[in-house]
């Protein structure tokens, strides 16, 4: 019964299938591109136009930081509000004493243990470098703390989560990264507007690069090393406040206790 | 002609790749075991970002692969961890 409701489903996926491949001959995308995506594909990197570019190759982070750096914000608070509910929730239902750790009992085998402790630095050197290089290649602050939120995960699941815990990587701690990635946040996006007022000039909130109306703005490059003015600050930030909060969202959620 | 033709290769890889995430799916709506329907969830979810990356958006495909393949299904696990691991009839 079971098989004979799978060959039935396959058929009809591949037979919608054929249809798409063969349809696609009608549907083949032309090389003509919309007037908004010539905009943002020459002004993303583009020193001759001064007052457009966001001085980014990466056009994804450029939309996401900068030509709507607004709505982007506003994602981060819904995150962050999403974090503190599941906080709320679970208040007073965990206990948080760093309880002395017998090793060896807890967890899994030696091999996964092993294998863990291998390849968690090698995770959060990843998550790090998709965070760091978000305005030069694909990623982001988003991307690189979901990324580097894995390793503690996988530690919590193999080690038991007091491993962590005897290993200092507390909920407390955890709230002080999150709120200094926020502070870091809320800093950048005023930081041009710090900058215009010290300088006695016109400049905007979350501006990046130098406008017509407000010459003054972030410096694109840093020591000689590209770092597209707020796009690279956005992205520590964002990777820090993102990781830590999963990070506190885990211990959380394993130390809640089972009879309630 | 020979542009038109690795075109169809892709769009072909595609069709196959959306054909056994559909089949993923399948496998994990059937499964009474929670633990192994998690698992089918995340080969969906990789086959998703396979997707993602033959339709040329990176970013999607590395928002997608930590958050489907590691985050969801560690917090999945541990929600089962903390209920029944069968489903009941």
């Amino acid at each position: 019964m079971k098989l004979v409701e799978l060959v039935l489903l396959v058929t009809l996926i591949l037979s919608i299938a054929l249809l798409l491949t063969f349809a696609y001959m009608y549907l083949t995308p032309t090389s003509e591109i919309r007037n908004l995506a010539v905009f943002y594909l020459v002004t993303t990197y583009n020193p001759q136009l001064p007052f457009y570019t966001v001085n980014s190759p990466e056009a994804v982070t450029a939309i996401v930081w900068d030509y709507r750096g607004l709505d982007t914000l506003f994602e981060t608070a819904v995150f962050y509000l999403a974090l503190i509910a599941a906080l709320a929730l679970a208040r007073k239902l965990y206990v948080e004493a760093t309880p002395e750790f017998n090793k060896g009992n807890e967890g899994l085998s030696v091999i996964v243990k092993t294998v863990t402790k291998i390849t968690s630095p090698m995770i959060i050197a990843v998550g790090a470098s998709i965070g760091l290089h978000g305005h030069l290649t694909p990623g982001g602050g988003f991307q690189g703390g979901a990324t580097i939120a894995v390793a503690p995960m996988i530690i919590i699941i193999v080690f038991s989560v007091l491993y962590l815990l005897t290993k200092r990587v507390t909920t407390e701690k955890m709230l002080l990264l999150r709120s200094l990635g926020l502070i870091g946040i809320g800093l950048t996006t005023i930081s041009a507007f710090i900058i215009g007022l010290t300088a006695g000039r016109t400049t905007y909130v979350f501006q990046n690069m130098p406008k017509f109306d407000a010459p003054l703005g972030l410096p694109d490059k840093l020591n000689g090393v590209l770092i597209s003015g707020t796009l690279w600050f956005f992205n520590l930030f964002e990777m820090l406040a993102v990781a830590s909060g999963f990070t506190m969202a885990f211990i959380v959620l394993m130390l809640v206790k089972k009879e309630g | 002609m020979k542009y038109m033709i690795s075109e169809t290769i892709v769009y072909l890889i595609m069709a196959v790749i959306g054909v056994l995430s559909t089949i993923a799916v399948y496998m994990a709506i059937q499964e009474r075991d929670l633990v192994k329907a998690v698992i089918y969830s995340a080969v969906q979810s990789s086959f998703y970002a396979l997707l993602y990356y033959f339709l040329m958006a990176p970013d999607i495909v590395l928002v997608y692969l930590p958050v489907a393949v590691g985050l969801i299904p560690g917090v999945l696990l541990i929600l089962i961890s903390k209920t029944e691991r069968w489903e009941k009839e």
